[in-house]
C-alpha cells in the first residue's frame, strides 16, 4: 500500500502533483465537490421548508433526486476517488475502523475512509427513501397514506442525524489527522501520504 | 475533542428545534382544552360530507388536520376541535 519515499522529485507517480506545493495531491474532482456542496445546500433547504414553503420544499427534493442520480453515475464513471469500486471492501472494514477510532487510532486514506464510505452509503440510501416518499405524497395514489408520510418524516429526521454525525466525524478526523478536510472538499487537494 | 462533541450537540439540538417551528402552515384553531375536544372522527365526517375522500386525520397544533382528495386534487383541511368549523383549506397541487 505505502510507497517508499524517493529522493528524486520527479519520481513517477500516478497522482497529479500540485504545481507549487508538491506535498499535495488532487483527490476530489470538481463535479464531486459541486455535488457535495449542492447536496448540502438543497438538503438544508428541504429541511427548513416543509409545509409553509411547499413549492420550495418540492423543488429542493426533486433537485436532491437529480443529485443522487448524478452521484450514482459518477460512482461508475467519475475519477478515481469518486468511483464506487472500493465500496464493498471499505464497508466491510468500517466496523473495525470505527472500533479503532474510539481509541484514536485511524488509518490514513487518500479518498474516503471506511467510516466515510459507510456514511456515503447510508446517506444515499436514506436520501433516496426520503425523496421517494416525499414525491409519493404529492400523488393522488399515496397522498395522506400514513406509512408514506410517516416514513418520509422519520427518514428525513434520520438524514439530519446523519448530517450532524457526518460533520462531527469530519471535525474529529481533522483533529486526529491534522488535516483540513473541509478545505479539501472545497479545493479538491489533500496532503500527500507519509 | 470534548468541546467538539459539545458544539455538535448544540448544533444538532438547534437544527431540530428550528424545524418544527417552520413545520406547518396552520396550527391555531382553538383555545379549548384538549379534554373537551370533539373526536377526530367527527372532523373526518365533516370532510366526507363536503365531498372529500378522507385519507387520514391528525392533530396539528390545536387543529384537526384532515387529508382529503376531491376530483383528483389534494387538500389539507383544518377543523377546529371545538365546534368542527373549517378554519383553513390548503390545496396541495
Amino acid at each position: 500500500m505505502q510507497q517508499p519515499l524517493t529522493a528524486s522529485p520527479d519520481a513517477p507517480s500516478t497522482m497529479p502533483a500540485h504545481h507549487d506545493t508538491p506535498d499535495m495531491v488532487k483527490v476530489w474532482d470538481w463535479p464531486l465537490r459541486a455535488f457535495h456542496w449542492s447536496l448540502a445546500f438543497f438538503v438544508a433547504l428541504a429541511w427548513f421548508t416543509p409545509g409553509k414553503y411547499d413549492s420550495l420544499h418540492r423543488f429542493a427534493g426533486y433537485t436532491v433526486i437529480v443529485l443522487i442520480l448524478f452521484r450514482l453515475a459518477w460512482g461508475a464513471f467519475g475519477t478515481r476517488f469518486s468511483r464506487f469500486h472500493a465500496i464493498g471492501r471499505r464497508l466491510r472494514a468500517a466496523p473495525a475502523y470505527l472500533a479503532n477510532l474510539r481509541h484514536g487510532r485511524t488509518g490514513r486514506y487518500r479518498g474516503l475512509n471506511p467510516a466515510g464510505t459507510a456514511m456515503l452509503v447510508s446517506m444515499l440510501i436514506l436520501l433516496a427513501i426520503s425523496t421517494l416518499t416525499g414525491w409519493m405524497s404529492t400523488t393522488v395514489r399515496f397522498f395522506g397514506v400514513p406509512w408514506v408520510e410517516d416514513t418520509h418524516s422519520y427518514v428525513s429526521d434520520a438524514v439530519i442525524v446523519l448530517v450532524v454525525v457526518h460533520m462531527l466525524g469530519v471535525l474529529v478526523m481533522c483533529v486526529l489527522q491534522k488535516e483540513n478536510l473541509i478545505g479539501a472538499m472545497i479545493t479538491g487537494w489533500k496532503r500527500r501520504h507519509r | 475533542m470534548k468541546a467538539l462533541i459539545k458544539v455538535s450537540a448544540v448544533l444538532a439540538v438547534s437544527i431540530f428545534a428550528a424545524a418544527p417551528a417552520l413545520a406547518d402552515g396552520f396550527k391555531d384553531c382553538t383555545k379549548l382544552e384538549k379534554a373537551k375536544w370533539k373526536p377526530a372522527s367527527e372532523a373526518e365526517g365533516k370532510a366526507k360530507e363536503a365531498g372529500y375522500e378522507v385519507r387520514r386525520s391528525k392533530v396539528e397544533g390545536s387543529c384537526y388536520e384532515v387529508y382529503g382528495v376531491k376530483e383528483g386534487k389534494l387538500y389539507e383541511l383544518f377543523y377546529s376541535p371545538e365546534d368542527l368549523s373549517l378554519k383553513k383549506t390548503i390545496a396541495k397541487n
